[in-house]
């Protein structure tokens, strides 16, 4: 059983509470969405999840591992693979370079194999191509394989990084704001596709997402934060419908809400 | 070499083809060359390519910045030049013949590359867990001890406890302090790298070198050269992966070292003089001028700098120079060098920021594709 599970964690930046006693359990193949207003800590949480930041309190763990001594290397061989708000690729390298990168931890040959040319090198190499191209064809990214990652729209650079952590064969996946930028049809062919890789590749996912047009659609459990804390949690119909949601997302008579306004998302 | 298993390549014949011209070269050199200032700078300038090649790892790929390479070249030198004297007198020493050679050079470099690699881990452990300025600070401070010490490490005089303290500093002393290491009883260090080894070494070295950059390790590298945490998001631990990456600098420079500490038709001395600050900038000049990043950039920068250091040395030695020193006192070329050199990375800066080719190598079949060919550079 691979679940994810969050018990009573807390971070604090300096004097700021950025995540306060945090606790929710993604299981084994499960669609789960994170999300709440700008400033919530919805990334950080991601970050403490991919060992990125360490938690101050409470426990982290995923398929019953402790993920707090690992470092984020080491948490992405365990099978936590994820993309990030504001997509960070390789930039200098290509397209398919970005992938074959996700491929270290999976090598059998090693550096020595590589220099000497030994035959393993060439397996290896090849193994990791075919696999690369064939993700790449999935996220119908194949004309572009030798592109600069760079050159990339924005769209299809979102799109890479998502193959790019599944690259990692994870068994878990976290996506944050995979929807951010489209339009409505790319928002539905989002939801297409983050099925389709949950059922196909059997493994759980974590969206943090403002569009709700996908959340709704896809999650089948839902974590609210709000200023670090949770103030909802249960399936789209029970959350959409809370009024603590509600108050959060529309703001209620109650002028503490206002400079958080236009308050940058956290880390 | 090891022969590449499957996919054919050229490699074998082209290695074949370097071993006899080097072989040729070993013995012929001084035929074809009779000036053995001449032979000196060919050679320097393939010792020159290996600092340049070891530094485009940890600067070019790993995008980080060391300004001590010197010292890893210093420790090479160093450990050859001991060792390849004791070895010589060991040997019954006599004239230095080629077929010695071959069990002389190859444990001395093997001594220096092990000496440095250890004094790379040592230094780069530490230090590249923090980000890239800290490094480039201890580089630089870590290639200064070193010169210093051996400059300025004295016998123990009767005075000082005879510990475990004293014995370092005596046998650092025997290192020859501030006027270099003569050899044992300063008959000077035996040069047993002749062409053979020192272009037949460059050519190896440099296809290794083209090789790490095209593997898929040296594809993490510069990928975490982009982004740390997106590196190790996918599983690229960016501490591991930079610390050996500066390790295999340090063996490299190491390897460079000693074979400049044992280069025929070199001065049989090393001096600490040769590994200051100046040495490590001309090293970081290679790469940068070559492009960083770029395995065959960075051979062209090391033959190009060399040849200017001696360009400008030879200017310093001409009748119309030496004139002018008469009536102007404290004019030096070399200081002027110094000027020269920042002028040249200025303008590179602004006009070519990446280096005369950048990453790109030449010889390069098809950008990134499967791992072409290899480079010739010898």
């Amino acid at each position: 059983m691979s679940d994810l599970v969050l018990q009573g964690v807390s971070k604090n930046f300096g004097g700021l509470r950025a995540v306060g006693d945090v606790s929710f359990t993604v299981k084994d193949r499960s669609i789960f969405g994170l999300i709440g207003p700008n400033g919530a800590g919805k990334t950080t949480v991601f970050n403490l999840i991919t060992g990125v930041y360490k938690q101050d309190v409470g426990s982290i763990t995923f398929a019953g591992k402790d993920l707090k001594p690992l470092k984020p290397a080491q948490i992405a061989a365990v099978g936590v693979a994820r993309t990030f708000q504001n997509i960070r690729l390789f930039a200098q390298l290509t397209v398919i370079e970005n992938l074959l990168v996700a491929c270290e931890l999976q090598k059998k040959a090693h550096l020595a194999a590589a220099v000497l040319r030994l035959s393993a090198h060439y397996e290896d190499e090849e193994q990791m191509n075919e696999r690369a191209m064939e993700l790449l064809r999935v996220f119908d990214l194949q004309d572009v394989a030798e592109e600069p990652s760079t050159s990339l729209p924005y769209g299809n650079q979102r799109r890479l990084e998502i193959a790019r952590a599944m690259m990692l064969k994870p068994k878990l996946l976290l996506l944050d704001e995979p929807a951010a930028g489209m339009n409505y049809g790319e928002a539905e062919g989002l939801k297409t596709q983050i099925r389709w890789l949950r059922d196909t590749f059997d493994l759980s996912v974590v969206l943090v997402e403002h569009n709700m047009q996908v959340v709704m659609g896809v999650c089948e459990e839902i974590h609210v934060l709000d200023h670090g804390e949770t103030i909802a949690h249960g399936n789209a119909d029970e959350v959409r419908a809370h009024p603590k949601v509600l108050a959060a997302y529309l703001g209620e008579d109650d002028e503490e809400d206002a400079p958080r306004a236009g308050k940058a998302e956290m880390a | 070499m090891t022969k590449p298993a499957k996919r054919k390549s050229r490699l074998p014949l082209v290695a074949a083809g370097v071993l006899v011209v080097v072989l040729l070269l070993d013995f012929f050199l001084k035929s074809i060359i009779p000036d053995s200032s001449i032979r000196q700078l060919l050679m320097l300038a393939a010792c020159n390519v290996l600092v340049a090649l070891s530094l485009n790892i940890i600067n070019g790929m790993a995008g980080q910045f060391s300004i001590g390479h010197a010292g890893f070249v210093g420790i090479g030198g160093y450990t050859s030049a001991v060792m390849a004297s004791n070895l010589h007198a060991s040997l019954g020493g006599g004239e230095v013949t080629f077929g010695k050679s071959f069990i002389v050079v190859p444990l001395c470099l093997c001594a220096s590359a092990g000496v440095a690699g250890l004094f790379g881990f040592l230094v780069g452990l530490p230090s590249l867990r923090l980000k890239g300025d800290y490094l480039a600070i201890v580089t630089l401070g870590f290639a200064e001890i070193f010169r210093l010490v051996i400059a300025t490490a004295q016998a123990n005089d009767g005075t000082a406890k005879v510990g475990i303290l004293a014995k370092i500093g005596s046998g650092l002393s025997s290192l020859g302090g501030q006027n270099g290491y003569q050899g044992l009883n300063n008959q000077g260090v035996p040069l047993y790298a002749g062409p053979f080894w020192v272009f037949g070494l460059a050519f190896v070295l440099g296809v290794v070198a083209w090789r790490i950059k095209f593997s898929g390790w040296g594809r993490a590298l510069r990928a975490l050269r982009e982004d740390e945490i997106a590196g190790a998001a996918v599983g690229v631990d960016p501490t591991r992966y930079k610390v050996t990456s500066f390790v295999l600098a340090a063996v490299g420079a190491g390897i460079a070292g000693g074979l400049m500490a044992m280069m025929r038709d070199g001065t049989p001395t090393v001096n600490p003089d040769n590994y200051n600050f100046t040495a490590s900038f001309d090293a970081i000049t290679m790469v940068i001028l070559g492009g960083s990043g770029s395995v065959t950039g960075s051979a062209i920068g090391g033959v190009f700098i060399t040849f200017t250091i001696k360009a400008i040395e030879l200017l310093q030695s001409s009748s119309v120079v030496q004139d002018l020193k008469r009536s102007i006192e404290g004019l030096d070329l070399n200081a002027l060098r110094m000027i020269v050199y920042a002028m040249v990375l200025v303008a590179l800066m602004i006009l070519r920021p990446e280096g005369l080719l950048g990453e790109r190598e030449l010889f390069q079949k098809k950008p990134t594709k499967a791992p072409a060919k290899k480079a010739d550079q010898a």
